[in-house]
């Protein structure tokens, strides 16, 4: 025990003396264990959060719907949802209308005209309902004493982005004027709602939620009394399944006139989304994670094995006096699990600074009521014991290799303790000029070529890092930018007017639109949503279809492959979406949508030939020939138009124009997608910064620490070199170019790195994280010259660090150390 | 006028112990083409002094000075002259640059002191110490022997009035420490003045003359006690 005390206090002493350089190696890997372990755990925490939001705005456990555009009374439908076998088992209902509307936000001249939904709610809880309550982010909520008052409260993701929190004038379809009296969050609008066939397309710049109460969307709808949508709060204990269940019997045998659906909370869309969410970046953070982890092991290794070297000597003398190799170990292994200490000490505060960093960016992206963001130990746990386990181990091993020599070779001095040039011998007739100063920085690079290289490696690996997490920043706005080019194509001040219901193609709504002011062109067309699907069925997502008049259009999609022209009807796909199905032009795909039937709709899907490939980044954009919506039994008919401005004019005139024409839903402008494409990369982005911060931080504190440790190496030398006259600023220079030389080394190591990295991300890791777009790897000029002025530049400043030490350096002192 | 020239300098170091005077009232005057040797046990002050003359160090009292250089409140920029241009080092353990040739070793020491052609005065030093046929060797395929003649050369090189060497044959086997102060010696005659410091009696018998320190301070100077004897009657 008084050994293991002994070795203990060595241990520290040698820690006290290299302060500086433990210091930095345990920032290293707290800085790892941090990233990683504030990473690794968000997702525990958001699943949590999204439960507990859910909670905590009492949302439905169970929706009933009832068949689009039909509704019931209300009362009939309370009475209904209370006629189950076991009332008991039901904790609360709610009844609400959904009233798709017009809506005109249009401020100080500012045109806004977008599709929206009033939603109609009782108001028997605090803030609005009590099931599906309603959080209130701005302005005032929703009390009992505005029922059947003109006033509502907008979903707050619209409200944000358009700069209308507080009280607000708002028009609904064209001659309801309602004041906003603040905005709100609802558990089913956490992530941004959409009308059907757009969700989840547009985001929140495009679509109005609005909540009033149920007898004033009543009548707005024209329709008194009338609900189409319930929500149904389980009682706890109660079996969510078998609640269902009772609630379909009660409501075919209440109304069964009525189609009416049933649909756990669990199965909807937008809540399915939250978690698949959480579980798609999760996959995205623990590849940072683990890769910051790494490339701090690799640097603790690195850094330890050279300060386990400088104790060789030590070693060998102690071998030489016939102790044992286990015990020599002890001190290193010591010194080495000292240090990873520290650092994943430091790592649990970065993982904290970092998971509250991470809260904050997606809290601003995806808004609810809980954020519990509470400390995770297991995950932490977990996650330092690896840190430290992986340290460690990095840091054992050159205590192995250290040990493993033979005495002989360990205590070496004088003569043979200079070791051989390495690999400084290939480059002895190459003379750089300089004289014999401007040899040394080659030289003594290549003096310890298994030394150099590693450290190159250590800053590689934070250089791939950078170039990694801004490859996909570049690839990100790469893409926006290729969207941009490819929708703006030829009409950029070009919108799109979407109407309140079908038309014929020369109905009053074209007309009105062809006839206001400032407008050019018109090409009407048809929209319908979908889905697409691989043959054999295995891949299948949801497609927004415009049926364009290819011929005759405002503006049509650019094609990579195939053409326009084509004998039987077809469709044009993104990319993605040809290579998600494994398709090219000529291969058929299924797509399902919608068949006009009598006054109804059913749906069909149909194998069709892919005519062409577009360009756009959207996999789920499908554009066939307006001449071919017989397929849809809609010949003639269409929903929507492409209007381009008469020379001169914007988009925002066209908006004013159009605005608050009879027929026309929403003005939006071509822009506006990329918007919303924009918006879907910007939560990935912020993780991306953290990642970045810390990927610069650790190439620094890579480069300063062995630059630090080098100097402590040479002092030898450079004391020789003052001794001659030799000023430490030249000494420090030399250090400086050879610094510099193994960061040019590394840049390149790094950038071959970091593009194999950013392949991997954007080919394989990213397409399951962000299956809707289509990313092209991108690596911006600025991005080489960041990751050179890192690797060149930041590393090779790093000795300057030293320049005090040199010039402090005690000549005779360390000239009369013997080593 | 003597080259090197010390008047009652002293040096003391502060420690958590005490203060520990290294060196206490010295007078030591050299002159050109003469070779001294500073003769004592270790401990007395032998490396302190020379690392005075070397301007490594300042006297805590007393005056320095060395061609015409008053050391004794020399700072900054003029250190560093003096350094390239006045004095040069030969140490016990060689310090050689491991990075670089013998020849480049070499060279270095023409380079900081700034003489042109430089790699022709390598060359001719390299050669002049035994060693051309090892020009392109590295310091770790030389001998302990080799490797103290390349720290001469390298010295030499510097082409610089003073030449200090500081145990120079501590790391030698006795034989070579002799043929390395024979060299020293030829460094003398051809007009330096070299300043040698051992802990070797036997071997200051080839000097001109003895300074015996003991404890800080000069104990005895003069010629060697029975007389300068030729190398090769000394004997280990
Ligand atoms: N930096 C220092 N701090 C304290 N004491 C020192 C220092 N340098 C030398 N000394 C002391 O001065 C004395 C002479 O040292 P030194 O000149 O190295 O002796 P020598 O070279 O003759 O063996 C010794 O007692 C030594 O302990
Ligand atoms: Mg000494």
């Amino acid at each position: 025990m008084a050994r293991l005390g002994l070795w203990l206090r060595w241990s520290l002493r040698d820690l006290r003396a290299r302060w500086l350089q433990v210091a930095a190696i345990a920032v290293v890997i707290g800085l790892g264990t941090g990233a990683y372990v504030g990473l690794s755990s968000s997702s525990a925490w958001r699943h949590d959060s999204a439960a507990a939001s859910y909670q905590e705005l009492a949302s439905h456990d169970l929706r009933v719907d009832l068949a689009k555009g039909t509704t019931v009374d209300a009362d009939r439908l309370r009475a209904a949802l209370r006629a189950t076998e076991h009332p008991g088992w039901i904790e609360a209902t709610t009844v609400r209308l959904l009233v798709p509307v017009q809506v005109d936000a249009s401020r100080d001249g500012e045109p806004l005209l977008v599709s929206g939904r009033l939603v109609g709610v009782q108001l028997d809880g605090p803030g609005g309902p009590a099931v599906d309550a309603l959080w209130s982010r701005s302005g005032r909520a929703l009390g009992p004493s505005d029922d059947g008052r003109p006033v509502v409260v907008l979903d707050d993701h619209f409200a944000a982005e358009h700069d209308l929190r507080g009280e607000q004038e708002l028009t609904l379809g064209g001659s309801v004027a309602v004041t906003s009296v603040g905005s709100a969050i609802s558990p089913e609008y956490f992530v941004v709602a959409g009308d059907g066939a757009t969700a989840g397309f547009f985001g929140a710049r495009t679509f109005a939620t609005m909540w009033t109460s149920l007898a004033t969307a009543q009548e707005v709808a024209g329709l008194p009394g009338a609900a189409d949508q319930a929500g149904v709060l389980v009682a706890p204990g109660a079996d969510v399944a078998a609640v269902q269940a009772e609630l379909e019997a009660a409501l075919a045998a209440a109304l069964p006139d009525a189609a009416v659906t049933v649909t756990p909370l669990t199965e909807q869309r937008e809540y399915r989304r939250i978690f698949d969410d959480i579980d798609g970046d999760q996959k995205l953070f623990d590849v940072f994670a683990l890769l910051v982890l790494g490339g701090a092991a690799f640097a603790a290794f690195n850094l330890v094995g050279r300060v386990v070297e400088a104790q060789r000597r030590e070693i060998g003398i102690g071998m030489s006096l016939g102790v044992p190799r286990r015990s020599l170990a002890v001190r290193p292994l010591l010194f080495a699990l000292e240090v990873s200490l520290a650092g994943v000490v430091l790592g649990v505060a970065v993982g904290w600074w970092f998971g509250t960093a991470l809260a904050g960016l997606v809290e601003r992206v995806l808004p609810t009521p809980v954020w519990d963001t509470a400390f995770q130990p297991a995950i932490y746990v977990r996650g330092v014991l690896l840190a430290l386990a992986l340290t460690f181990l990095a840091a054992s091993w050159p205590v192995w290799r250290a040990v493993r020599v033979t005495p002989v070779e360990a205590i070496q001095v004088g003569p043979r303790a200079t070791r051989g040039g390495g690999l400084a011998p290939l480059v002895s007739r190459l003379h750089l000029p300089g004289g014999s100063l401007g040899q040394m920085p080659v030289r003594d690079a290549l003096r310890r070529p298994r030394r150099t290289l590693l450290t190159a490696l250590a800053i590689a690996a934070a250089v791939g890092l950078l170039v990694g997490v801004l490859g996909i920043l570049d690839s990100f706005v790469a893409t926006v930018d290729a969207a941009d080019v490819e929708l703006s194509g030829t009409s950029p001040e070009r919108v799109t007017a979407t109407f309140e219901s079908f038309e014929p193609a020369d109905g009053p709504t074209v007309r009105a639109v062809g006839e206001s002011a400032e407008v050019g062109r018109v090409a009407p067309f048809l929209r319908v949503g979908g889905e697409l699907a691989a043959v054999d069925g295995r891949e299948r997502f949801e497609a927004l279809v415009d049926l364009l008049p290819l011929d005759d259009a405002v503006w049509r999609p650019g094609l990579v492959a195939g053409s326009y022209d084509h004998d039987r009807p077809g469709v044009l796909i993104a990319q993605k979406a040809a290579n998600d199905l494994g398709v090219g032009v000529g291969d058929d795909v299924v797509l399902r949508h919608p068949v006009r039937e009598g006054t109804g709709y059913r749906w069909e899907e149909s194998a069709l030939p892919v005519l062409g490939v577009h360009r756009d980044v959207y996999r789920g954009l499908v554009f066939m020939d307006l001449a071919d919506a017989s397929l849809m039994n809609l010949d003639g008919i269409v929903n929507a138009a492409q209007v381009a401005p008469v020379e001169g004019a914007t988009h925002e005139d066209l908006q004013r124009s159009l605005f608050g024409l009879q027929g026309v839903a929403a003005v939006v402008p071509a822009g506006a997608f990329i918007e919303a494409v924009r918006s879907g990369f910007q939560q990935i982005m912020g993780v991306l910064q953290l990642v970045e911060v810390v990927a610069l931080v650790l190439a620094v504190l890579i480069a300063f620490n062995s630059s630090s440790i080098s100097s402590d190496e040479r002092a030898r030398e450079h004391a020789t070199m003052v001794a001659f006259g030799v000023a430490p600023r030249t000494v420090v220079g030399l250090t400086m170019v050879e610094s510099a030389l193994v960061g040019a080394v590394a840049t390149v190591i790094g950038l071959g790195l970091g593009a194999a990295l950013l392949g991997w991300l954007i080919h394989v890791l990213l397409p399951s994280t962000l299956p809707d777009v289509q990313l092209d790897l991108a690596i911006s000029p600025r991005t080489f010259l960041l990751a050179a002025g890192m690797g060149v530049v930041a590393v090779g400043l790093a000795p300057l660090l030293t320049l005090r030490r040199v010039r402090r350096m005690s000549v005779p002192d360390t000239l009369r150390a013997v080593e | 006028m003597a080259v090197i020239s010390l008047d009652g300098v002293g040096r003391q170091f502060e420690t958590s112990a005490g203060v520990v005077d290294a060196l206490a009232d010295v007078d030591l005057h050299v002159e050109e083409g003469e070779l001294v040797v500073v003769l004592g046990p270790s401990g007395c002050g032998k490396t302190t002094l020379l690392n005075l003359v070397g301007a490594l160090d300042a006297p805590t009292s007393g005056r320095l000075a060395v061609a015409g250089h008053d050391l004794t409140g020399i700072s900054g920029g003029d250190l560093y002259r003096y350094r390239r241009h006045t004095v040069s080092f030969v140490f016990q353990n060689f310090n050689l640059f491991p990075g670089l040739t013998a020849l480049e070793n070499v060279r270095f020491g023409a380079d900081v002191a700034g003489r042109r052609q430089g790699e022709a005065v390598a060359e001719e030093v390299l050669a002049k110490v035994g060693l051309a046929e090892r020009a392109t060797h590295f310091p770790a395929q030389l001998s302990g022997g080799e490797q103290q003649r390349v720290a001469i050369a390298r010295a030499l090189a510097t082409g610089n009035p003073v030449l200090l060497a500081d145990e120079p044959t501590g790391e030698l086997d006795f034989h070579t420490g002799v043929q390395i102060l024979g060299l020293l010696e030829a460094q003398a005659e051809a007009g330096r003045a070299v300043l040698v410091v051992t802990h070797n009696r036997e071997i200051s018998r080839m000097a001109d003359r003895v300074v015996e320190l003991s404890g800080g301070r000069v104990v005895s100077d003069g010629p060697p006690a029975g007389g300068r004897a030729p190398a090769g009657s000394l004997r280990w």
